[in-house]
């Protein structure tokens, strides 16, 4: 059975938007702990006072739920899943100039 | 609905120990786990490998799952029984640091079996996990052409949640949901539809349904953020000489000045021809010099004559020692 409903309005979280930590917590399902560490190592900088407080930008938020999965799933630890993530990132840097590359040499 | 055979899924024996167990799925989630995998179907097999943990990593749902006997094989035609899951105590388990306390288990995308016997409003599924009256945020990915993405669209999702139905037991309900596409939205970005999530009978606050944006790789054009990139063929004589050229961009051909003496691989950019945004993104158009084949005489004579001709270029000047 299918139950149709029309949205129209979305709201799209990105560049220039900071949301609360403890909100971006519960939609990357991660703990306020991790995102300390997280932002220790560097790999968000949220502004704010004190951590509970914290605001991190919008466009970190794939970020901080990879880092939830790889923590959950895979059973590493914060820093595990930072150097993780670090080379994912590099790794797809490197995959699209290699695309582009291609694309130059193929005939 | 189909019976799921856990233990063949981890690849280990119904006597297996925890560690066992735990070991198994650590390795097969290494090796499809979506964020990392290049496995073909990696994502669908990975939610088999988690949603069989789920259940054997958890001493009670092990047992109730091992009641049902080993005669079962994967695929077949499966009822629960009447006094499914009588006789357990249930406790809500612990989280792991990754996870928040109220999501610490993500059910969706998992089998109608599961749902049936240890999803969310079976016995298994009630106690110790949510913290507040909410209904929990769902989350999907969305594919999407860069073409929508450039001029924004409408996408219909059909999403499976399993739902009560009014004898209890629970059903993977289709659910149909028509999004608009901002214009501009990139890859890896959260689409917000407030109230989209689970519901909460009687009343309470629906969770959110979240759509993670992933752009379909393009024919032409490569994306960085906001920015694309397309290489573009050009002739010796265009690049060496100059020369106005169309360009196919996003939003409509522009006509191109490649400047003269330009070389393979150089990067032009058209300032504020990527994707729409604040500011807009750029496209950067690379050129790659075609060469026209040698074969007929007129095109020998011509590239003799630049061998003759052009006795002061070294294309190899950067390679001598």
């Amino acid at each position: 059975m299918s139950e149709c409903i029309e949205v129209y309005q979305v709201r799209v979280l990105g560049e220039g938007d900071w949301i609360a930590a403890v909100e971006a917590c519960r939609l990357c399902r991660i703990e306020l702990e991790v995102v300390m560490e997280l932002a220790d190592l560097g790999l968000v900088s949220p502004r704010g006072g004190a951590p509970p407080d914290w605001q991190v930008p919008a466009g970190a938020l794939p970020r901080l739920a990879l880092a939830g999965r790889l923590i959950q799933d895979l059973g590493v630890n914060v820093s595990g899943a930072v150097l993780a993530i670090e080379l994912l990132e590099r790794q797809r840097l490197l995959q699209r100039q290699l695309e582009q590359l291609e694309r130059l040499t193929q005939d | 609905m189909e019976y799921r055979d856990y233990y063949k899924i981890l690849g280990v024996a119904r006597t297996a120990t925890a560690e066992q167990i735990k070991k198994s799925y650590r390795r097969l989630a290494r090796k499809y786990h979506p964020d990392v995998s290049k496995e073909k179907d990696a994502e669908s097999k990975f939610k088999e490998v988690k949603e069989a943990y789920e259940v054997l990593k958890d001493p009670e749902k092990r047992a109730a799952y091992d009641q049902l006997g080993s005669e079962w094989k994967s695929g077949e035609q499966f009822r629960p029984p009447p006094d499914w899951a009588s006789g357990f105590e249930f406790g809500g388990g612990a989280g792991t640091r990754g996870a928040g306390g109220a999501h610490a288990f993500e059910e969706q995308g998992f089998s109608e079996f599961f749902s049936q016997l240890f999803g969310g409003r079976s016995p298994f599924g009630g106690t110790g996990r949510r913290q507040s009256a909410g209904g929990r945020d769902h989350h999907a990915r969305i594919d999407v052409e860069l073409e929508e993405v450039f001029g924004g669209g409408t996408r219909t999702l059909e999403l499976k949640r399993p739902e009560m139905k009014t004898d209890g037991s629970v059903e993977l309900r289709t659910h149909t949901v028509r999004v608009s596409i901002p214009s501009g939205v990139t890859d890896g970005q959260l689409i917000r539809l407030a109230g989209q999530g689970e519901a909460v009978p009687g009343g309470g606050r629906s969770g959110d349904l979240y759509l993670e944006v992933h752009v379909r790789p393009h024919r032409l054009y490569q994306l960085d953020g906001r920015n694309v990139t397309l290489t573009l063929p050009v002739a010796p004589w265009e690049a060496a000489l100059g020369a106005s050229v169309t360009v196919p961009t996003l939003g409509g051909p522009v006509e191109m000045q490649v400047p003269a003496g330009a070389q393979s691989g150089q990067k032009l950019r058209l300032r504020g021809r990527g994707l729409p945004g604040q500011p807009p993104g750029d496209a950067y158009v690379q050129l790659k010099v075609v060469l026209p084949p040698a074969d007929s005489p007129e095109a020998r004579t011509l590239y003799e004559s630049m061998r003759t001709q052009l006795v002061g270029f070294h294309s190899r000047s950067d390679v001598r020692r």
